[in-house]
């Protein structure tokens, strides 16, 4: 048990230690999961609206594919990412393999599913029903459009939460495209899983609390400026 | 607005949910009056107003509105409200002015409609409340206000007054009376209450299985001898 309690002690002055090398590693992670929930949000929202809200045949299939794509295990999307950016694959001229780029690439093919599932999900149930009411009462498509928007903003935020958590808290496919590389492509996750395979936990603990401590700050936000709107009426 | 029907047919997932032909294949709601469909359930009452309201589209037939097509500036001119009302989540106010807003109205000019909608429908002390959070009889109540507040020419209605106590409903049915008697605004309204197709219909249509059986004053359908009405008004009685 001791090397428990050590591994907690040593964590917080890690972390209070200010290390550059955690803090870069912090941010690099940051940075990546935020580019990647970005780019997951640009095309998830507006494809997860556009499918949930038309009616069309293979709809049904269609959903299929996109809930099983939610639950893609992160390391055959990594697998996948690495075979097309590899050198001597389809665009291995781009040198992309072991960057931050590709790390970016594999999460956003991560998160997009997600985002787009929690969109069309919500978007058929409820979306459908708003946009006929948008144009009984005489709305355009551009203001169907933004009535769609600020009506779902509440599930378009969820989604968007829920993507950037898959994305910072996934380990294989930044660990297979991205190769842990110290200073270029570490993040927190392959950080955890090497210095656990090393024994060296406190580290790990350290690493982990930072990344405990990103998923509740960014769950308070959401729920502070967005769903606390929504709940303040429910008395 | 003068609506007419003309061989209207729709179906769905190949049955034949609405089929008007024979005597009654061609409609005809005249423009200023308040015409109410009636029928048992699944007899297409519903599919024939969405077909008006330029919701759907009929398999085969047509709608013309004052003898024009549907157009958008047609379509910009009529409102559809059903007994469970899609209302915004934003405040009772907000959901009333929405039509008014992208309708790029002055503010003064939406709060002044707005205000009285609020007091005519005796919604005044929640108008800052949320809108998904209140009872059937509320938000039925600001649906038609909602509808009413860009003065369209012409005003779908299903079942407006489904479920709501008696004194929502005399609210409701003076409020359109008012406005059909003041601004001749064309009524279509779906009910399941005779009484109250008789109290504020000037016109009724009779569905029943696809078909339409009867389409006249309130006044005949009370000589018509056909089995299914009489049932349908017998039920009605008691």
């Amino acid at each position: 048990m001791d090397y428990i309690l050590n591994g907690f002690v040593e964590a917080f002055r890690l972390i209070f230690s200010f290390d550059p090398e955690i803090i870069q590693i912090v941010l690099l992670s940051l940075f990546v999961s935020f580019s990647a929930t970005l780019y997951g949000t640009l095309i998830g929202v507006p494809l997860g609206i556009a499918l949930g809200i038309h009616h069309f045949r293979g709809k049904k299939v269609v959903s299929r594919f996109l809930y099983t794509f939610m639950s893609f295990p992160p390391v055959i999307i990594g697998l996948f990412t690495a075979l097309f950016l590899a050198r001597s694959g389809p665009f291995g001229q781009f040198q992309l393999m072991y960057t931050p780029t590709a790390m970016i690439i594999a999460q956003t093919i991560l998160v997009t599913p997600v985002i787009m599932g929690i969109v069309f999900n919500h978007a058929s149930t409820s979306g459908y029903e708003v946009v006929q009411t948008g144009k009984t009462l005489g709305a355009r498509r551009w203001d169907i459009l933004i009535l769609l928007v600020l009506e779902l903003k509440a599930v378009i935020m969820i989604a968007l939460v829920t993507g950037f958590g898959r994305a910072i808290s996934e380990v294989g496919a930044v660990m297979i495209v991205g190769g842990n590389i110290r200073g270029f492509t570490r993040v927190m996750t392959t950080f955890i899983a090497m210095n656990n395979n090393m024994g060296q936990y406190s580290v790990s603990i350290a690493m982990g609390l930072i990344l405990m401590s990103i998923s509740f700050f960014t769950n308070s936000l959401l729920y502070h400026f967005i769903l606390g709107d929504q709940n303040e009426y429910r008395d | 607005m003068n609506i007419e029907t003309s061989h209207i047919k729709k179906i769905y997932k190949e049955k034949t949910v609405l089929s008007l032909d024979g005597q009654f294949s061609d409609l005809q709601f005249e423009s200023g009056k308040i015409h109410g469909i009636i029928g048992p359930n699944g007899s297409g009452k519903t599919t024939l107003m969405k077909i008006i309201a330029g919701l759907i589209a009929p398999s085969s037939g047509a709608v013309l509105y004052n003898g024009q097509p549907l157009c958008q500036d047609i379509f910009s001119e009529m409102t559809y409200s059903t007994h469970t009302p899609t209302l915004f989540s934003r405040s009772v106010y907000q959901n009333i002015a929405y039509p008014l807003k992208i309708r790029k109205q002055e503010k003064n000019a939406i709060d002044q409609t707005v205000s009285q909608l609020l007091e005519e429908f005796e919604i005044d002390d929640i108008k800052d409340q949320s809108a998904r959070h209140l009872s059937g009889g509320e938000s039925q109540k600001i649906a038609l206000a909602r509808a009413l507040s860009f003065s369209p020419k012409a005003l779908f209605l299903d079942e407006p007054t489904a479920n709501i106590d008696p004194k929502s409903i005399q609210i409701i049915e003076a409020a359109l009376q008012k406005r059909n008697r003041e601004q001749g605004l064309t009524i279509i309204i779906i009910t399941h209450n005779l009484s109250q197709a008789f109290r504020i219909c000037n016109h009724l249509t009779f569905l029943d299985q696809g078909s339409c059986l009867f389409s006249d004053t309130p006044e005949k359908i009370m000589t018509t001898s056909h089995s299914t009405i009489d049932e349908f008004i017998s039920f009605n009685r008691f």
